[in-house]
């Protein structure tokens, strides 16, 4: 419990500090790095893609966010403010969508270190045809959260890699019970 | 090109090491590698230290590296040897005179382009805007510097390492390529999606070409008819003509491309995401294969003897 407070004390620390240096938080750092999450689903690509392809439809598959605003429908520019449940929201701005090719490109517009520990990111959802199934693959690339020489531990690329992994697996097994009809958490 | 570059590069080619006759080298961040391909695949690889970035050559066919987070620069010889240099930086945007005697490194944090000599000690700095990204050397006495989060082009005079001016940009620009033939320099705006072509010897702003979403690699032609850009968030890149400053043609490659060579009528791109580089087929506009790589390939440098080689 104390070291749990301890850490979130240190969190909040690192990234009161990191606003604090201003601009260094909007940087686009120089190391970026990889996250890439995909699951099965037993479903069509049309069915799957019903569910997951509107850019700002995420919490309704989403079992992490709690509400999501949109704005711009499905168009190149389109803006979705995603409201994690453990707080934090994400801003995101739609580069690319193919419905036919079942497959849009999103990059984050503001960075919000309390919603993930992460200074940039863009990332792509693609359904394919797998089997009878489908298969989502949701990739993307993203910086650390401190993007210096010297990261502090929860903003380091480790720390960007588990919770990216961690916020796209999620999504996908929400999405893939979502889909089959189980409960969704 | 001179007789003496053309001797320099005979000689290049007789010592045949991992840096010899033509295509270009690829640096792979994660895989800590720089891989020699050509157009008809992979002609060796190198290990180097930790996390290199961007990548430099001069005419001798030395290789020059950041490490953002090693604060350091190293250099690869053509016989494959690697010498670090540490830096109190954290070294980005790097580019090298042709002769090797002076490195030029941006300091990302630092907001400073450096300038190094050939054994690493520091000859002088140059403020500049905020994050310097990529570097590109100009005419004789100029290098340019992508101001990241200034919306600018920085001009330094690697004589007194003075920022003497500045071009305004579009949103975010990361990459340069500089056309020696119409002094012209081409700048990738990573957020505006779009690439500011500037005639540096009339100092003005030509055109701002739309240029798909996020273009984080270009390159020109050695003839500068065409200025190749990769789209980082399409998996694409696009083809620029530079008479009408307008994308002509678009071609699909790997995910996430990132930086991009031309060399001996192809181009090469790195296919961040994938570990592979794509070549292209300048003649047909179409990819011809792709060669594997170690993980996270991300800037190119074109081999300096191929006589096309460009910046």
């Amino acid at each position: 419990m104390m070291r749990k407070t301890t850490r979130r004390t240190m969190r909040n620390l690192a990234a009161l500090a990191l606003i604090l240096t201003a601009g260094t938080a909007l940087a686009h750092g120089p190391t970026p790095q990889k996250v890439s999450q995909t699951v099965t689903i037993r479903a069509k690509p049309d069915a799957v893609w019903k569910v997951v392809g509107d850019f700002g439809g995420i919490a309704a598959w989403h079992p992490d966010v709690a509400k999501a605003e949109w704005t711009g429908g499905n168009a190149e520019g389109a803006t979705r403010k995603v409201t994690l449940k453990s707080g934090g929201t994400l801003v995101e701005g739609l580069d690319e969508w193919k419905g036919p090719e079942h497959t849009y490109t999103y990059r984050m517009s503001d960075p919000d270190l309390t919603a993930l520990p992460v200074s940039s990111y863009s990332a792509t959802l693609t359904v394919t045809p797998d089997g009878d199934g489908s298969k989502v693959e949701w990739m993307g690339r993203f910086y650390r959260g401190d993007t210096g020489n010297e990261p502090p531990e929860n903003l380091s690329d480790a720390a960007g890699r588990e919770a990216m992994d961690r916020y796209f697996g999620d999504g996908l097994k929400g999405l893939k019970a979502q889909v089959e009809g189980g409960p969704t958490q | 090109m001179t007789g003496r570059v053309r001797l320099l590069a005979l000689l290049v080619l007789l010592s045949a090491g991992p840096a010899a006759a033509g295509g270009v080298s690829v640096v792979s961040q994660q895989g800590a590698r720089v891989t020699r391909i050509e157009a008809g695949g992979a002609a060796g690889a190198v290990a180097v230290p930790r996390a290199p970035a961007a990548v430099a050559a001069d005419a001798g066919g030395r290789l020059y590296l950041s490490h953002p987070d090693g604060r350091a620069v190293s250099v690869v010889s053509p016989d494959g040897g690697v010498r670090p240099l540490s830096l109190a930086a954290q070294p980005f945007g790097i580019a090298a005179e042709p002769d090797g005697s002076r490195i030029y490194v941006g300091d990302w944090s630092g907001n400073r382009v450096l300038a190094l000599s050939a054994d690493g000690a520091v000859l002088g700095e140059a403020r500049t805007g905020p994050d310097p990204a990529h570097l590109v050397l100009g005419p004789p006495g100029r290098l340019y510097v992508a101001e990241r989060e200034g919306r600018s082009v920085g001009v330094i005079d690697t004589g007194t390492m003075r920022r003497v001016g500045g071009f305004p940009v579009g949103d975010g620009p990361f990459a340069l390529a500089y056309d020696p033939a119409r002094g012209r320099l081409y700048v990738a705006n990573v957020r505006s999606d779009d690439v500011t072509a500037i005639d540096t010897r009339a100092g003005r702003v030509l055109a701002t070409v739309p240029a798909g979403a996020s273009p984080y690699g270009i390159a020109v032609t050695p003839d500068g008819a065409r200025v190749i850009v990769s789209d980082q968030h399409a998996a694409k890149v696009s083809v620029i003509d530079a008479q009408s400053l307008a994308v002509t043609a678009t071609v699909p490659v790997g995910p996430y491309p990132e930086g991009v060579a031309i060399s001996g009528g192809f181009a090469y791109v790195a296919n961040w995401f994938s570990d592979d580089v794509s070549v292209i087929d300048l003649a047909t506009g179409r990819e011809t294969r792709r060669i594997p790589v170690a993980e996270g390939p991300r800037g190119l440098a074109t081999a300096p003897d191929a006589p096309e080689a460009s910046r």
